[in-house]
């Protein structure tokens, strides 16, 4: 057991996010337990913290009595150079373990940029970082989380990936290693991964071999173990009434990013956003009853003591019976101190009514998310707001008080020309001046945010080549002109982190020895920008060899196998396909949740159905 | 108007390094929890009436730690320290519970020494030279110590607000102790004391390695020291 010198914890920011002991934690003994998990999150505390899907699997294993799970983030650089000058291992928060005495490594993937956090982390727990290298005392590395459904750039560092929903596979692999290590370990390691591959939804990446054609695209990723089946997936919880939630969760003393109640309505969104990989990865929706919703409230209240309950979703507008549910979880617990938010609005007058009844006090900022500038591009995209939507609900928020508004935009989009981009300037500023209109005066605050298009695996624009970096800033530059209004801010991100998203989103198993040569190299935390080291990357592709751009830019042919053909998230690739086609005739396709089945695959394919309470 | 209460609570090794903000977040979320009758502002954004007495240091922990918290309703003074202990995280216990009477001062206003214990690790044969450095400290008539904050630069007498350091030998190194007076223009915190002793006394000590506890929070006046509870 490792307890952190005095003297370390002086010497570093935030020394809380080290030292545990929080409201909720839960520490078992580990003598008592027959399998041991370390979640692990690849980025600092308060981030990780924040995240709903790592409360949920804590929650999974540790009501579990013959299971622990066990906390641990990324160490913050000031940290690591301690531990590495201390010579003490990454450790969990809990029980203050080496990370390397556990059963079981759990990573989330949220992010693409966290992967060298990954190695960074396995490296700090001194544990080999590819699985090849793993000795039998090693623990299991696992990762699961959106990225997953491109498990190939980590392939080398993983030894299994679980797709989709985890709270019940996490169960099966609980089990699984318990059995395991009751029957006395048979055949070791290599034993416990072919009964894992028999888990659902489990991908074993080294009982597959990728295969390349002479031009550099993929062959083919084929089983080479009886254990392993041919294609993996995702595994999906039917019900979400029947799912575990997490109502006792860690209550941090540090303040996290999203520090409140998190309580989800329902999962997935079937507005079918062409670019949105989270639209089709948790297909179809899935909603909560109110009478649930209500009770978990109230449990959640009761067990941690925040006061605001904050309504997450995909979508949480969309939620059936939105207003019901918010006017009774505010009636409910306005006398207990507790107030209720709405993170995601829809662009509607009906959004702006409930945001005003949720956000009476804060009149700071409304978000909206227009995503391009012109009908045709939204056409494309797919993205059924109009700008008479827009118009009116920023119509109906300057009414009900606020000033001012965010709008999220994103260039780079399939078929985009520079007059798309002069439709965002031309939004916005049709925005300051319904202000103006409205309130008859000056002193509108519209902050404009640009975001470069990243093509993601698993959605209608999996095939699209990536606008180069020099194209992104032409646009970027052309944008800077447009905005000369004081009242309209603007902000845009750096190409080159788009850039480098889009390489290791739709990436093979080559990527791996890129990842390696970057991080020893020093790359780390490249979400964050102080962290970004851009010429680090550009070294290690020359140093291994691997043109980025085959990635990032290349148009794939519709006939390409692409590197996550054998996960699937349980909508079918022509689906996809057919969407791609109808994007590029900037032709939409309705929401599926009220109306006509599209026949993406996934509720045949799945044996699941569209569960919404609001459906007469 | 709500009944007030005083509670003396502590904040233990288990969480040390949280900072005051968060400590006392943490209580407030356990005073929710506990479903005590917590009287809140008015306006749109009710907060609890909560007041602590002194702000500690990341670092820090405490063995006498006070806050007023006012209820809407009459409970037992047992029965809000029964409920809070039930709902607090570790590291934070009730040491006692009195009801206040009407028109009492503020606690931040009136404590006006703090007390602590500073475990010093040292060599044994540092030992000497650490008990020399801190006699001549306790004999000297000024202690000038350059405050540095975000806010600038301010230098002060230690001896203003530290009149004299007792050291004892423990296994592992000097445990001093010593009593600081907060004043209306300000105060040291023991980090600075120690930092000064460093500097300007020859202590050959790591500051960073030392561990901090304060001891006590009083009112102090010519004859004697109350503490909150007993005021
Ligand atoms: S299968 Fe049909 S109903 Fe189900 S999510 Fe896909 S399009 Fe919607």
């Amino acid at each position: 057991m490792t307890k952190l010198p005095p003297a370390v914890l002086s010497r570093v920011a935030k020394p809380a996010r080290y030292t545990g002991q929080e409201w909720g934690s839960v520490t078992k003994d580990h003598d008592k337990v027959d399998a041991t998990f370390a979640l692990a999150f690849p980025d600092v505390y308060e981030v990780g913290m924040s995240h709903l899907g790592l409360k949920i699997l804590y929650h999974v294993v540790n009501r579990r009595p013959d299971a622990a799970a066990e906390r641990v983030y990324a160490p913050w650089p000031d940290m690591e150079a301690e531990l590495r000058r201390e010579g003490i291992p990454l450790h969990t928060l809990e029980s203050f373990r080496p990370v390397a005495a556990f059963d079981i490594v759990g990573f989330t993937l949220q992010y693409e940029l966290s992967y060298t956090n990954i190695l960074n982390m396995l490296d700090l727990a001194g544990i080999p970082l590819k699985s090849a290298d793993r000795g039998e005392e090693a623990p299991l590395v696992i990762a699961g989380g959106p990225c997953a459904f491109n498990a190939e750039p980590l392939a080398d560092f993983i030894d299994f990936f679980v797709l989709g929903e985890s709270e019940e596979a996490l169960d099966d692999v609980a089990a699984a290693v318990a059995a395991w290590k009751k029957a006395g370990k048979p055949g070791g390691r290599r034993g416990l991964l072919a009964r894992a591959a028999g888990i659902g939804g489990v991908y074993v990446p080294a009982f597959y071999e990728a295969r390349y054609n002479a031009d550099g695209t993929l062959a083919g990723v084929t089983a080479t173990d009886p254990a392993a089946p041919p294609a993996i997936t995702k595994r999906i919880v039917a019900d979400l009434e029947q799912a575990p939630y997490p109502t006792r969760p860690v209550v941090p003393f540090l303040e996290v990013v999203h520090d409140r109640i998190m309580l989800e309505l329902f999962r997935g969104c079937t507005r079918g956003c062409r670019f949105c990989q989270a639209g089709v990865l948790y297909r179809p929706v899935r909603e909560r009853r109110p009478e649930t919703l209500l009770r978990l409230a109230q449990e959640l209240v009761d067990n941690t003591g925040y006061n605001e309950i904050s309504l997450t979703s995909l979508s949480s507008a969309d939620y059936s019976c939105l207003k019901d549910v918010v006017g009774r979880l505010i009636d409910q617990f306005q006398g207990q101190g507790v107030s209720v938010s709405l993170p995601s609005l829809r662009i509607d007058s009906f959004s702006i009514e409930l945001a005003q009844e949720v956000q009476k006090v804060r009149k700071s900022g409304l978000t909206f998310a227009p995503e391009a500038g012109t009908q045709r591009l939204r056409d494309v995209i797919n993205k059924g707001v109009t700008e008479q939507d827009l118009e009116e609900a920023v119509g109906a928020a300057f009414r009900a008080g606020w000033s001012g508004v965010k709008l999220y935009f994103m260039i780079g989009l399939p078929t985009e020309t520079d007059d798309d981009i002069r439709g965002i300037a031309a939004l916005a500023h049709r925005v300051r001046d319904i202000y103006r209109e409205v309130t008859g005066k000056r002193g509108a605050r519209v902050a404009v945010s640009v975001s470069s298009f990243v093509p993601k695996p698993h959605t209608p624009f999996q095939w699209y080549g990536q606008n180069s970096m020099d194209e992104l800033e032409r646009k970027q530059q052309l944008l800077r002109t447009l905005f000369r209004d004081r009242s309209v801010t603007f902000s845009w991100h750096d190409a080159r982190v788009s850039f480098l998203e889009a390489v290791f989103a739709r990436g093979d198993r080559r990527l791996g020895e890129v990842l390696l040569a970057a991080w020893r190299r020093g790359a780390k935390f490249d979400g964050w920008s102080e962290y970004f080291k851009f010429d680090v990357w550009q070294e290690a592709f020359r140093e291994t060899g691997v043109d980025p751009l085959f990635y990032a830019a290349r148009e794939r042919g519709a006939a390409e196998i692409l590197p996550w053909d054998h996960l699937s998230a349980g909508v079918d690739k022509s689906f996809l396909r057919r969407e791609y086609e109808q994007a590029l005739a900037a032709a939409p396709t309705p929401d599926c949740r009220r109306g006509d089945c599209r026949a993406c695959g996934v509720c045949q394919g799945l044996g699941v159905d569209i569960i919404d309470w609001g459906t007469p | 108007m709500g009944k007030k209460y005083r509670l003396a609570i502590t904040k233990g090794e288990e969480i040390r390094y949280v900072s005051h903000l968060d400590y006392m977040r943490a209580v407030e979320r356990a005073v929710r929890r506990s479903k005590l009758p917590a009287a809140y502002s008015e306006g749109f954004n009710p907060h609890m009436k909560l007041a602590f007495a002194s702000a500690l240091s990341v670092g820090v922990a405490s063995e006498a730690e006070y806050l007023d918290i006012e209820l809407t309703a009459e409970v037992d003074p047992a029965a809000v320290g029964g409920a809070l202990a039930r709902e607090l995280p570790p590291g934070i216990a009730v040491r006692g519970v009195r009801t206040m009477g009407a028109g009492r001062a503020a606690l931040m206003a009136v404590v006006n020494l703090a007390t602590y214990r500073i475990a010093v690790p040292l060599p044994a044969a540092a030992l000497d030279a650490a008990e020399a450095a801190i006699a001549a400290f306790n004999a000297a008539p000024a202690a000038p110590y350059v405050k540095e904050s975000p806010k600038g630069r301010r230098e002060i007498d230690v001896k203003n607000f530290v009149h004299s350091i007792a050291a004892a030998r423990r296994p592992g190194g000097l445990e001093l102790t010593l009593a600081v007076r907060i004043t209306p223009a300000g105060s040291v915190k023991p980090a600075e004391v120690l930092a000064m002793l460093v500097k300007y006394f020859g202590l050959s000590a790591d500051p960073d390695a030392a561990l901090v506890t304060r001891t006590g929070l009083f009112v102090a006046d010519g004859s004697g020291r109350v503490a909150p509870l007993d005021l």
